[in-house]
């Protein structure tokens, strides 16, 4: 259809290229986050698709061109209506790409899990197989005492898990102060999450509560301090007495006003 | 002119007793009543003198003002506003001073004391941790106590009655000494860092009036060194009106509040404002908590970022998110009233512990002893209710500095250990402002009892250290129950936000401890930044003060009249207009030709056919120092005249009597004193009632008021003992006696 000039009401063709490469990148992104929901699995499997997507974005933008009608394909596709589709659709993906924090775990470059990501990912794979081979031929919901086996078992394999965790946020936490978040990658986050979960609420394997008489032996000691304290100054040190003076004053036989003299 | 009767015979001095012991004054009155008796509420101290405010208006003063011209005045007038902004400026830079301090050192202590828990928890062994944690904090406690104990007692408490005192006239001695500051800002430091229940707010006001003194000088006594600038000032009463903006520019860097700062100054020191002093201290209250600001950005790194105007700061209260309605008003005036009960109950506790304290535990090594008990018990508290409590909670963010996980389960933290292991600032901040349901009631309940106790038994221990902010902080966790129980009640009702509660909670206890009024309510209108929060705040005051003055009184006035100072209120207690001043007024041993007045060893009256006069004590050590005599001055020995510059260079610690030198010679001349002595000192005729001379004497801040008969002979002199001593009890009308202390 080029009955009418320039770019209405159709597109140019480079640009309606452009627009539906866009348009298909955005479905697959959209369907890679969609199936990686639960458990949290984005990071890893969709941040191929996601910089696709940003170089597609960003050859929209470059196409700017120079006051020449032929290539101003950004302004035509971003900027040319209230509703502005191509933009929100590309904050969403930013957005939500900067809340799961995915640089965290990726490689500087983006194109592949960083080394401390590889190496959590493959801790937490050998923690579940440990639980599942310790809960081999036993129904998860017996009473917590047959969750001794695992909890013995797997401790090992949980504590270098749950330190390597810690490291990490350790590190994040140095790294970048207020302009970095204070959350690491969500897979990552994800995946300790439910290994505590298990580990605390479905196995039960938390510490015991111990010493408690040692604790309650040095806290009688020292909350009994203070009494003997009290007593001991009450007992034995002289009360502090204070001297009354009387002042000469001007005996006036006139009617003095009801005074009441207070001894304590 | 010299009249005989203006010369004082140096012989006839030395029958007249001019020691500091109070020997002339005889018992005579025939009454059994003991000599002594055990330290009551119900005493006043001789060794509290008034600040005079009168200017005695010699020859030499004359002389001076007709010396310095007009333009002379105005360029006192510029140094009075320079030197109100240097007191802003040093007084902003200390309180920085003190929060880096703190921050640092408590820091490092909880991250020991975290680092050795978690060791702990782990491998067995708590009870190391909880001896850790006893022992660094009553070693802490103990230096910080032991400062204030031996070399320094007047730093101890929060130094807020100590300037309510001096703002009403009286010379509490060593008060505003550059000694007192050190010690001061040191102990408050070492209490915070020591773990005790206890707030920085308060002490910042008795360092701010210190500041203030020491600069409007223009030397240090202590150092012994003279700037000689501001020579001018060297008065009590230009020192009165700075300390008044030192004060101001204290509360305005502990809270970020400078109208509340310019109130209390106001509330506290009524008798003598005008407007310039008001527009003076504002200024100074301003400078003050803008340097606080700009220095503790430029620390936090982001400089003018400018957030935090005080060494408290309560956070944001947004209208949209924490509005109130009027409905929410009569639950408000409730905590109020719950506030004022608190608050008595408080300060009754805490009047029988000082009593106690006076009596008994009056050695400095048992006070310092004391102090460390009570943080070892602080520490073991905390400890034992942080062990015994099973709340975990997941942490968010990073709103919690030191996060213990003790027997949590990974990713949790205990949450008792978040209430216990803060500083109390952030405590009460984050009982502001977190979201609904982050804190269990009973881990709440729990922690508000066992603050509550703690608090009254730590203010009164011989260290330096403010209840401002435990009282908040009990308010808050009280009001925030109050608030959870509510919306329980109303089964999840929007409109009951806990923090707004919590809040309220806060100004109903502090107000029922303290019982300030206006300048609360200014303040924490200020702190929380929103002015519609004004009204609730102030009914809630309000109520408070009410319902807990039908109790017992504030705790701040309640630490004076233990101390027995003679404080002078508003105005004379009600039924007392039967009192003359004849009746009132201490007369003392007369000799030929003047009478000298009994309490008052540092006053002399001179009358002679009428009263001709009054010199102080104070003068006449100078003139002895000087030997101004008549004799020589006959002889011409060369002697230049002495002026106001003399005497002003002997303020404010005069030459005691025993180090000046008289000799046998000396004996038989004579001064002339018709220069020197106050020709028209204030006279009250002897039928004067007592109200009537209560408002003389206060309004214009005398120290002694002379009182004469209709042939204008002197009767006697009435001081501020002879006005305090006049009370309004439960039962009427009571008269104070006079103790020595």
């Amino acid at each position: 259809s080029a009955g009418l000039p320039g770019d209405l009401p159709e597109l140019e063709p480079e640009c309606r290229s452009l627009l539906a490469a866009f348009a298909e990148g955005s479905a697959a992104l959209t369907g890679c986050l969609g199936r990686r929901a639960r458990p949290v699995r984005l990071c890893q499997g969709c941040h191929g698709h996601y910089r696709r997507l940003l170089a597609q974005y960003g050859s929209i933008a470059r196409a700017v061109g120079n006051s020449s009608e032929s290539h101003n394909c950004a302004k035509s596709i971003l900027t040319s209506d209230r509703l502005q589709i191509v933009v929100t659709l590309s904050e969403f993906f930013n957005e939500t790409w900067e809340a799961a924090n995915c640089a965290n775990c990726l490689k500087n470059n983006s194109e592949g899990l960083s080394n401390y990501t590889e190496e959590f990912l493959d801790l937490f794979n050998k923690s579940l197989t440990c639980f599942e081979h310790n809960l081999q031929g036993q129904a998860i919901d017996l009473s917590p005492n047959n969750y001794t086996e695992v909890c013995k078992n797997c401790n090992e394999t949980y504590t270098k898990l749950n330190d390597l965790y810690n490291h990490l946020q350790k590190m994040n936490r140095q790294g970048g102060e207020s302009a970095h978040s204070s959350h690491l990658c969500i897979d990552v986050e994800d995946a300790m999450n439910i290994t505590r979960k298990l580990w605390s609420r479905t196995f039960n394997c938390s510490l015991p509560c111990s010493d408690t008489v040692p604790v309650i032996a040095v806290s009688s000691f020292i909350l009994f301090l203070p009494i003997v304290f009290y007593l001991s100054s009450f007992l034995h040190s002289k009360q502090k007495k204070r001297i009354l003076i009387l002042p000469k004053r001007i005996q006036s036989n006139a009617n003095l006003v009801n005074i009441q003299e207070k001894y304590s | 002119q010299l009249t005989p009767s203006s010369f004082l015979r140096i012989g006839q001095l030395s029958n007249v007793d001019l020691n500091e012991d109070i020997h002339e004054l005889e018992t005579e009155v025939p009454r059994q009543r003991p000599n002594e008796i055990p330290h009551n509420e119900k005493l006043l101290s001789l060794k509290y003198e008034s600040l005079d405010y009168d200017n005695s208006e010699n020859q030499l003063f004359l002389e001076e003002e007709r010396r310095i011209n007009h333009a002379a005045f105005r360029t006192v007038e510029i140094k009075r506003w320079v030197i109100c902004a240097m007191i802003g400026i040093l007084t902003g830079l200390v309180a920085c001073f003190i929060d880096i301090v703190v921050e640092n050192l408590a820091g490092l202590k909880y991250r020991v004391v975290k680092d050795n828990i978690d060791k702990f928890t782990a491998k067995g062994g708590l009870s190391f941790s909880l001896l850790l944690w006893a022992t660094l904090n009553a070693s802490v406690v103990m230096v910080g106590s032991l400062i204030v104990a031996f070399i320094e007692p007047v730093a101890a408490g929060s130094g807020i009655p100590q300037i309510k005192c001096y703002l009403n006239g009286v010379k509490i001695p060593h008060v505003v000494r550059l000694k007192t500051l050190v010690i001061k800002v040191c102990g408050v430091i070492l209490s915070v860092v020591g773990g005790l229940a206890v707030g920085k707010e308060g002490p910042m006001i008795h360092s701010g009036s210190v500041i203030a003194a020491g600069i409007s000088q223009g030397r240090s006594t202590s150092l012994k060194r003279d700037f000689k600038i501001f020579e001018y000032f060297r008065r009590d009463t230009e020192k009165r009106d700075f300390v008044s903006a030192g004060a101001a520019a204290g509360v305005s860097a502990a809270f970020g509040a400078p109208v509340g700062g310019v109130l209390f100054s106001l509330e506290e020191g009524a008798s003598f404002w005008n407007q310039f002093l008001t527009w003076r201290i504002f200024f100074a209250s301003m400078i003050s908590t803008f340097t606080l600001n700009s220095v503790l950005s430029v620390y936090h790194g982001n400089a003018w970022d400018l957030s935090s105007p005080g060494l408290i700061n309560f956070g944001r209260f947004d209208s949209e998110k924490m509005g109130y309605t009027i409905q929410e008003i009569p639950i408000f005036i409730f905590m109020g009233v719950v506030g004022g009960i608190l608050g008595a109950l408080f300060n009754a506790l805490n009047y029988w512990l000082t009593m106690f304290r006076i009596r008994y535990i009056h050695r400095p090594c048992l006070q310092v002893v004391e102090a460390m008990l009570v943080a070892a018990v602080t520490a073991t508290v905390g400890f034992v209710m942080i062990y015994c409590s099973r709340d975990c909670q997941p942490i968010q963010g990073s709103s919690v500095a030191y996060p213990l996980q003790l027997f949590c389960a990974d990713g949790e933290y205990n949450s008792m250990a978040t209430a216990f292991f803060n500083t109390p600032e952030k405590s009460v901040v984050n009982l502001f402002h977190d979201p609904p349901g982050s804190y269990n009631p009973m881990t709440l309940g729990m922690f508000t009892l066992m603050y509550f106790f703690l608090a009254c038994w730590t203010y009164g221990l011989t260290v330096s250290a403010g209840v401002f902010i435990p009282s908040l902080l009990i308010g808050a966790a009280w009001g925030r129950l109050f608030g959870i129980s509510l919306s329980y009640l109303t089964k999840g009702s929007i409109w009951a936000d806990p923090g707004k509660y919590a809040l309220m909670g806060a100004a109903a206890q502090l107000g029922g401890i303290v019982r300030m009024t206006l300048s609360l309510t200014v303040i924490m209108m200020e702190a929380t930044g929103n002015v519609t929060y004004g009204f609730p705040i102030m009914l809630v005051l309000m109520t408070a003060k009410i319902v807990g003055d039908y109790f017992v009184e504030g705790l701040y006035d309640m630490h004076i009249q233990l101390q027995s100072v003679p404080f002078l209120h508003w105005e004379a207690p009600v039924t007392s207009h039967s009192l003359t001043a004849r009746a009132g007024c201490s007369v003392g041993p007369s000799h030929e030709g003047w009478l000298q007045c009994g309490t008052l060893t540092h006053a002399t009256l001179l009358q002679v056919a009428g009263l001709r006069g009054l010199i102080l004590r104070s003068q006449l050590i100078v003139l002895l120092k000087h030997k101004v005599f008549v004799e020589r001055a006959n002889l011409s020995l060369v002697q230049r005249r002495l002026k106001l510059k003399d005497f002003r260079d002997a303020y404010p610690r005069f030459p005691p009597i025993q180090s000046i030198h008289v000799s046998q010679d000396e004996r038989e001349c004579m001064i002339d004193l018709s220069e020197f002595m106050n020709p028209s000192p204030y006279t009250v005729p002897q039928e004067a009632s007592l109200p009537r001379v209560f408002k003389l004497f206060r309004a214009l801040g005398l120290r002694h008021l002379v009182v004469v008969d209709n042939r204008n002979e002197v009767v006697g002199m009435v001081t501020r003992k002879d006005l305090a001593r006049y009370r309004l009890g439960k039962e009427g009308l009571e008269e104070l006696s006079l103790a020595q202390t």
